[in-house]
């Protein structure tokens, strides 16, 4: 059993790692509450991206500019670098090949390579994309990897709109594949009205939803197979 | 607020000279709130690990402005090659040179360096930008290269250009930077390293010093 006083000093201090841009607690408390056992993935979400959360209210309220969010960033991977190879591998006996992305004219790619590490911890084959992602691209790679999800990260309300043209094309030409979307200015409505299959607002829902879809294609297609 | 305890500590950890400049005229919106540029310079060839030392008293100066509830940002020596984090990315908005001039410790040479009157241009520079209220040093008011064109003569490639470097135009460009990378590229042996150097050794200001040392 992890002391539970010492596991909250530890999430405390990456938390505060990031906040403060300071690399090496980050490292250090991600270090720590590997020795102690804990879980990796809990010390990511509850720690690390704990602190991102805070540093967005304070570049929000004016306090922090872009080269402190930077910094902040930098300490966020920094220690993730050390707990990603640590995620416990789940086994959902489900193989789902996923293409991500962040859309055209934006490159906050934060959140996505969060959702991303999920999906990789869930042994989806991810094809990922980066971010500022031409539209026409996710369209490509979907036909070329044939894969089951693709998925659509936006921060900002301006790239966004670029959402609805990929999801458009995509089911014009695969009708089978199925889009979530996420990222802070998305919301269910706007998935429903875009016409995406899902929307999901943090990563391991993400994963959860992901999960969902790909049983559900896998489904269709045992269906369709037991026809013929 | 006095900048006196900060020098000194960063002095006696081993700077070869310290300064603290009013930056504000040289950044762009992204910094503009961190507007005190502090210029640590070392004396080069003190010894190879000359970045790192540098670095080290970057990290100094970081946590004393933290521990007075600053924030900072520091711009490596050698940030024109970092290229594997994000904060890298801004490391162009920041030259070395405008701390360095708006400090006061040198003034831009016909052959592009930083000048300073005791070293010459034989130094290494890292920046630290602060948003602490720091009383600024006077900045430097002109070049002071005078009749001197020993480095536009000596210059293999022909690329130091002569102009007076001045602070009302500090974007000038003195030197043919292409010129002089592409004397690199046709002698190999600098490939790795960097280029001839003649501007350096050749300065007056650069070898005063040297005499001065060696008797
Ligand atoms: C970090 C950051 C940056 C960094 C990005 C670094 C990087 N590599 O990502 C930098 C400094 C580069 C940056 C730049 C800019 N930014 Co900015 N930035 C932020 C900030 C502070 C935090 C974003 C973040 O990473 N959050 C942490 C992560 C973990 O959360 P997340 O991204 O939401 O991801 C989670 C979920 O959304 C979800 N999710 C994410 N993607 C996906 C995808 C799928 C498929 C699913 C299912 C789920 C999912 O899961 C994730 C994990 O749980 C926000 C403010 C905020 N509070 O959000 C502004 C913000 C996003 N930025 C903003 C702006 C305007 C800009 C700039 C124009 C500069 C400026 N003037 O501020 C530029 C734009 C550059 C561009 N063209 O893209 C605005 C956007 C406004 C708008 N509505 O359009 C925001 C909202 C700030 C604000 N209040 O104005 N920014
Ligand atoms: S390094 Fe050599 S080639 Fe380049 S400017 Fe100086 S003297 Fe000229
Ligand atoms: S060699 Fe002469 S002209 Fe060139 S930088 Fe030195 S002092 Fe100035």
């Amino acid at each position: 059993m992890v002391d539970e006083a010492k596991k909250k000093e530890v999430l405390e201090k990456m938390r505060n790692g990031v906040i403060q841009y300071d690399e090496d607690a980050c490292k250090e408390g991600a270090q720590e509450a590997l020795d102690l056992g804990m879980d990796a993935n809990e010390a990511i979400f509850d720690g690390l991206v704990s602190g991102m959360e805070e540093v967005g209210r304070l570049f929000e309220a004016q306090e922090y500019f872009v080269p402190e969010i930077l910094m902040c960033a930098d300490a966020l991977y920094a220690g993730l670098d050390i707990l990603k190879p640590h995620c416990q591998q789940m086994d959902i006996g489900l193989k789902g090949a996923v293409v991500i992305g962040t859309v055209e004219g934006d490159v906050h790619d934060i959140g996505k390579n969060l959702v991303k590490m999920m999906f990789d911890v869930a042994g989806f084959n991810v094809y990922d994309l980066g971010r500022d992602v031409p539209l026409d691209k996710f369209v490509e790679e979907q036909l070329k990897t044939d894969s089951d999800l693709v998925c659509l990260s936006a921060m900002m309300t301006t790239s966004m709109v670029g959402m609805p043209k990929i999801i458009e094309k995509i089911k014009e030409k695969n009708p089978d594949c199925m889009i979530m979307i996420g990222g802070a200015p998305t919301s269910k409505e706007l998935a429903d009205k875009w016409g995406a299959d899902g929307y999901a607002e943090d990563a391991s829902n993400a994963l959860k939803e992901a999960i969902k879809m790909v049983s559900f294609l896998k489904k269709l297609r045992d269906e369709k197979a037991g026809k013929k | 607020m006095k900048t006196r305890p900060l020098k000194e500590l960063l002095q006696r950890e081993g700077a070869t000279l310290v300064g603290v400049g009013d930056v504000t005229q040289a950044l762009t919106s992204e910094l503009i709130h961190l507007n005190r540029g502090i210029a640590i310079a070392l004396n080069r060839g003190l010894s190879s690990d000359t970045n790192d030392q540098l670095e080290r008293l970057q990290k100094l100066a970081e946590v004393w402005l933290k521990e007075r509830g600053y924030r900072s940002f520091s711009i490596p020596p050698d940030s024109d090659r970092r290229k594997d984090k994000l904060i890298t990315k801004l490391y162009h908005l920041v030259s070395h040179k405008t701390a360095a001039t708006c400090s006061g410790l040198g003034w831009i040479g016909k052959n592009g360096l930083i000048i300073n009157n005791t070293y010459g241009s034989k130094m290494s520079w890292a920046t630290v930008l602060t948003d602490a209220p720091l009383h600024p040093d006077t900045p430097v008011s002109g070049s002071q290269c005078g009749e001197c064109d020993l480095c536009v003569r000596h210059c293999p490639s022909g690329a130091v250009k002569g102009y007076h470097w001045s602070m009302v135009d500090p974007r000038q460009e003195l030197v043919a930077y292409d010129k002089c990378r592409s004397l690199k590229t046709k002698r190999h042996g600098f490939a790795e390293k960097p280029n001839c150097g003649f501007c350096v050794t050749i300065c007056p200001f650069s070898r005063s010093r040297h005499k001065q040392k060696h008797g």
